[in-house]
């Protein structure tokens, strides 16, 4: 590591970096557009402006991005002719850059608006005509850009580079006519359309999805993972007001997924926003199932459990590794081998971060013990036994419509987060998605990644490890009893 | 160079199976000489600029998206790349031009020499717009930066020919019988 | 002209000087020959231009030798090595390297063989703007002749020295007159100036020690080669030696392409050279090395054509190409015309440059066609002091600023003429008429 001051401190910079990863590593802010930690430099916006010194040269003021540290470099990032070189970048860019903020999906985490906050004087003096390009071309299915709000810093160019590998847009016309394209209007492809509009600093890039669905201070944000493969990227869950979810974004992750996730995993959202929540217990009456207490619930589950000697437990991958502990002390009290139902490859997989295993808690669940099964083995181990405890969001859906097969004779006790109307089901008892609880799964590599609850589950969804508890407790007191 | 509008055929290749569609590539004949303009490099594309140039020439005067994607081809290239790159270079062009292409420097020194005058000239004669194509589609008139003729100004440019030190009387006796 | 020594035109004056047989006739290649024969350590050869102080000629004014010497040294680095030829002669009032290529392509080549003999390049590509047709063709014809006569390829000339020269093509972008931009070109992409560092000599085409030296700055080597430094020195000013190829353009009774020794004084070529201001008009504004170095008013034609002295008066010596403008020329329509140019030219690539050049264009037209505001002059202003110096990645932000602060500083009058009476107050007719017809 080389020695540098930096804003009056001295630091350790990584040599094989760009000036600008050590302020940033050294919490001293600098703005950047073109810069990008995880793509080529280029060093075209201009507005990473830095004051160095360097032996015996006077100051100087560079772009931190294109700067190689060198030892016993001084650096002042707040240095005046710093500032003033990034208004003056501002002013050129606000130039041309249409004046949409009021109806930009951007707005709130703009980085053309906050830079302009912090560094940029308040008033343009422009008197001339904005350019005009299209604004709104669709570039796909995920994308949709506005080329008048770009300001051509290329990251949407370099990701499909250096990271997808497969070029897809180029900077086309030169100068102030440049714009964004694809070729020959074609759309967009792949799976990982959606960073571009992470990446792009303003509203020139934006999701189809996500167009005008919600202002972005309005977003309460949670930390969580991806549920659609067992690569579990990093997200960040956000949930509107009203408790929609309105978007998962990726999370940095130096381990798992950097700064990147698929488009499978970022529009997987709406899985989390699911209709007909079961909130709180059904039991089966003689008109079919109806709501009922969840004390009561517990009770008739605690019958079904005593009534039957055969019986099986099978979870979903979607439970923790946590609630994968609670289980595992059920079965044991119920005298079975833990099972999960195992997803078939989904065929998605690619060099990136798609592992093409629908399965977000894979390794967590088989540390445990816990064995993989199919669904037609699970239904297999269903049709053999007298009753079953189904445990997960999605266990159902997992095991799919076999069930609705199975004869009257099982009895089925669900944990999820609907209700399940087939004839084998007993009762069934509401359960929190997982952007509604906290917890880990463990991905393919072995890393664990945290879920976080970002809304609350709808009034009446116990906790799950709460749920399992009450009914060991429940099954103790009658073995006391008996 | 081919008349306006029309987009010059290029061999039809056979297709492998009825599932990819049929690949597009150059003419054989362009292809055996950019096997050999290639050797100047020891990077192929490098020679992507010069390509494209035979390419205009031999294709319609004009760099088509089927061409783009044929050089694409050649090139190893996604066709996005090579537009990129043809939309940057104003000596390429997007559009079909007319028969013949009238260039007039507009810079500074010829417009000292009576470059507005010259041009008004050129577009009398050949019924084109400055900018723009002759409605016979015979003519494109370009209004161009500095050419390199500014001790022999004003100047034209007549289909990659020179002419320069020019009077009215001049625009007229070389386009005059092309008209 | 004036008796000054001449050598750089002398065989272009002679027919058929574009042709082997009448250019070794006339001495081309016998310098190679000898430096060959001789077996002249490279690193002589890259001493003598040093100190022969020749700077380049295609608008920097960097020290060729100097340059030279940035090369690696061969023993320790071992990638291929290569020059470029930069002849994409694209800075309006520029015309002088066409002169060269058309009429004396022999030399040029020597001179490339010889640069590369010095920095031991295995190859040297000559890039020229894809308008040069004629230029292209000469040079590629005179290839063609000189690998039959052993003069380029391998073993020139029998010797253990090897060079290929390749022609490449540009399509029409000056920005590709720039080192990096050019060499981006090169290599098939658009033509982006690359940040620096690294510079060229530590990777340049293709990753590879390279460097780019203009036509004119090549041409003059084997000259320097076979006379020696003290010979140069004889010519032009002390910190400008040598002579130059000074291309007159504009309103002058003789327009053409002059040799003449650095540090002449510009009066002195308007007037003995190019036959003074034409039509027994009044000189008002001259521009000294090509757009890019800003105009100067007529009280200062006194100045001595080389690097100091201009940067002294408050422009550049650039590419020596001369613009003048008489008493009746529009300094407002001329400043719009150079900023449409950089607007154009810019690669886009620069905040500042990208839009700095647009709207600089913007404001100039507005201003020449009578819709100037009050504040233009002092938006003109700001907006170059924000794109210039050295605020971008290359060059070309500076030379579209200034030019807009040379008016400024001294032609503010006219500005502020056009603004307050709405109009041109010159109104000359060619050129409102021809406004008016000619889409901007």
């Amino acid at each position: 590591m080389t020695r540098i001051v930096l804003n009056g401190r001295e630091v350790e910079a990584d040599p094989k970096r760009p000036l600008i990863d050590a302020c940033r590593a050294h919490g001293q802010h600098v703005p950047t557009y073109c810069y990008h930690p995880g793509l080529t430099p280029v060093g075209s916006c201009r507005i990473c402006q830095v004051e160095v010194v360097q032996g015996e040269m006077p100051a100087r003021v560079v772009v931190a991005c294109r700067t190689p540290v060198v030892e016993g470099m001084v650096v002042d990032t707040e240095a005046p002719k710093a500032h003033e070189t990034r208004r003056e970048c501002l002013e050129f860019l606000l130039k041309n850059h249409p004046l949409d903020c009021p109806i930009c999906d951007k707005a709130g985490e703009c980085d053309l608006q906050d830079f302009s906050f912090a560094e940029g004087q308040g008033e343009g003096r422009t008197h001339e005509p904005r350019r005009e390009l299209a604004k709104r071309k669709s570039l796909g299915d995920v994308i949709v850009l506005d080329q008048e709000r770009c300001i051509l810093c290329s990251r949407c160019v370099r990701f499909f580079e250096d990271v997808t590998k497969k070029p897809q847009l180029a900077v086309a016309e030169r100068g102030a006519q440049s714009i964004i394209s694809t070729f020959a209007d074609r759309p967009l492809e792949g799976n990982y359309q959606g960073n571009i509009a992470d990446l792009c600093p303003v509203g020139a890039l934006t999701l189809k999805k996500f167009r005008f669905q919600a202002r972005v201070w309005n977003l309460f944000k949670r930390a969580s993972t991806c549920a659609e493969c067992s690569r579990g990227c990093s997200t960040t869950v956000e949930v509107l007001r009203d408790g929609e979810v309105k978007r998962f974004r990726p999370r940095y992750n130096e381990r798992v997924n950097k700064w990147w996730m698929c488009d499978v995993g970022r529009f997987a959202y709406d899985g989390a926003n699911v209709p007909d929540r079961l909130a709180g217990a059904v039991v089966r009456g003689h008109s079919g199932l109806e709501h009922t207490d969840v004390a009561d619930a517990l009770d008739s589950v605690r019958d079904v459990l005593l009534a039957n000697r055969a019986r099986a437990l099978v979870v979903s991958p979607f439970v923790t590794v946590e609630e994968g502990e609670a289980l595992l002390a059920l079965a044991k009290k119920i005298e079975v081998e833990p099972v999960f139902v195992s997803p078939k490859p989904n065929g998605l997989e690619d060099d990136l971060l798609h592992t093409g295993d629908p399965c977000p808690n894979r390794r967590g669940l088989e540390q445990l013990g816990f064995r993989a099964k199919s669904a037609e083995e699970v239904l297999a181990l269903l049709g053999e036994c007298e009753c079953a405890v189904l445990v997960g969001e999605r266990v159902a859906a997992l095991i799919g419509d076999g069930l609705r097969e199975l004869p009257a004779a099982v009895r089925l006790i669900v944990l999820d987060c609907t209700a399940l109307d087939v004839p084998a089901v007993s009762v069934c008892l509401g359960l929190a998605t997982y952007v509604e609880r906290a917890g880990h799964w463990v991905n393919v590599d072995g890393l664990r990644g945290p879920l976080g609850a970002a809304r609350r589950a709808p009034d009446g969804v116990r906790d799950t490890r709460a749920l399992l508890a009450d009914i060991e407790r429940r099954l103790s007191a009658a073995e006391v009893e008996a | 160079m081919a008349a306006t509008g029309e987009t010059p055929s290029e061999p039809q290749l056979e297709p492998t199976d009825d599932q990819t569609p049929p690949a597009i590539e150059l003419p054989e004949a362009l292809r055996a000489e950019l096997d050999l303009l290639v050797r100047k490099y020891p990077d192929r594309r490098a020679a992507l600029i010069p390509a494209l140039h035979r390419c205009q020439e031999e294709l319609g005067g004009w760099i088509s998206p089927r061409t783009m994607e044929a050089c694409a081809a050649y090139f190893g290239l996604e066709p996005v790349d090579v537009y990129g790159v043809v939309s940057f270079y104003p000596m390429f062009r997007l559009r079909p031009p007319g028969e013949h292409v009238v260039g007039v420097c507009r810079n500074l020194s010829c417009d000292l020499r009576g470059a507005p005058e010259i041009v008004a000239k050129v577009c009398e004669i050949t019924g084109a717009p400055a900018g723009g194509t002759s409605p016979d589609g015979r003519f494109s008139v370009e209004l161009l930066e500095c050419q390199g003729a500014c001790a022999s100004a004003p100047m034209l440019d007549l289909d990659g020919i020179y002419h320069e030190n020019l009077s009215e009387e001049d625009v007229e006796r070389i386009l005059g019988g092309l008209a | 002209m004036s008796g000054w020594p001449t050598f750089l035109l002398e065989r272009c004056k002679l027919a058929g000087s574009h042709r082997l047989d009448v250019a070794r006739a006339n001495g081309a290649y016998d310098v190679l020959a000898k430096l060959l024969k001789d077996g002249t350590p490279p690193a002589e050869v890259i001493a003598v231009v040093k100190e022969s102080g020749l700077r380049g000629r295609g608008g920097a004014g960097f020290p060729t030798g100097l340059k030279w010497s940035f090369m690696p040294d061969p023993a320790r680095d071992s990638r291929p090595r290569y020059l470029a030829v930069n002849a994409d002669e694209s800075e309006p009032g520029t015309c002088k390297d066409r002169v060269l290529m058309e009429q004396d392509p022999h030399g040029l080549l020597e001179g490339a063989l010889i640069a590369a003999y010095a920095m031991r390049a295995e190859a040297a590509y000559v890039y020229v703007r894809g308008e040069y047709r004629t230029s292209y063709d000469r040079l590629q014809a005179a290839i063609d002749e000189a690998r039959a006569a052993g003069l380029v390829g391998e073993r020139i000339l029998g010797s253990g020295f090897s060079c290929e020269i390749h022609m490449h093509k540009g399509a029409g972008a000056y920005i590709c007159g720039e080192e990096t931009g050019l060499m981006e070109s090169l290599e098939g992409k658009r033509g982006h100036p690359r940040p620096k560092p690294p510079f060229p000599a530590g990777s340049g085409l293709w990753g590879s020690p390279t460097t780019v030296n203009n036509v004119e700055s090549i041409f003059n080597v084997p000259f320097i080669v076979a006379h020696g430094a003290a010979w140069y020195r004889t010519m032009g000013s002390e910190k400008s030696p040598g002579n130059f190829l000074c291309g007159i353009s504009g309103h002058v009774e003789r327009p053409g392409v002059y040799e003449a020794p650095l540090g002449i004084s510009a009066r002195e070529l308007l007037e003995d050279f190019a036959g003074g201001v034409w039509k027994g008009r009044a000189l008002k504004a001259w521009i000294p090395g090509g757009s890019s170095t800003g105009l100067l008013p007529a009280s200062l034609i006194d100045t001595p054509m080389d690097h100091d002295s201009l940067r002294d008066a408050g422009s550049m010596f650039g590419t020596g190409a001369m613009i003048v403008l008489d008493e009746t020329a529009c300094v407002v329509r001329a400043s719009e015309i150079l900023a449409r140019f950089y607007d154009h030219e810019s690669c886009g690539q620069c905040s500042q440059c990208r839009e700095g050049t647009q709207w600089l264009h913007q404001i100039f037209a507005r201003i020449e066609r009578g819709q100037g505001m009050a504040d233009d002059i002092d938006t003109i202003e700001s907006l170059a002091r924000g794109m210039a110096p050295a605020k971008t990645i290359c060059a070309l932000s500076d030379a579209a600023a200034i030019p807009a602060l040379a008016v400024v500083r001294h032609f503010r009058a006219e500005l502020e003429a056009h603004i307050e009476q709405g109009r041109c107050p010159l109104r000359s007719a060619g050129a409102v008429a021809a406004r008016e017809g000619v889409p901007a």
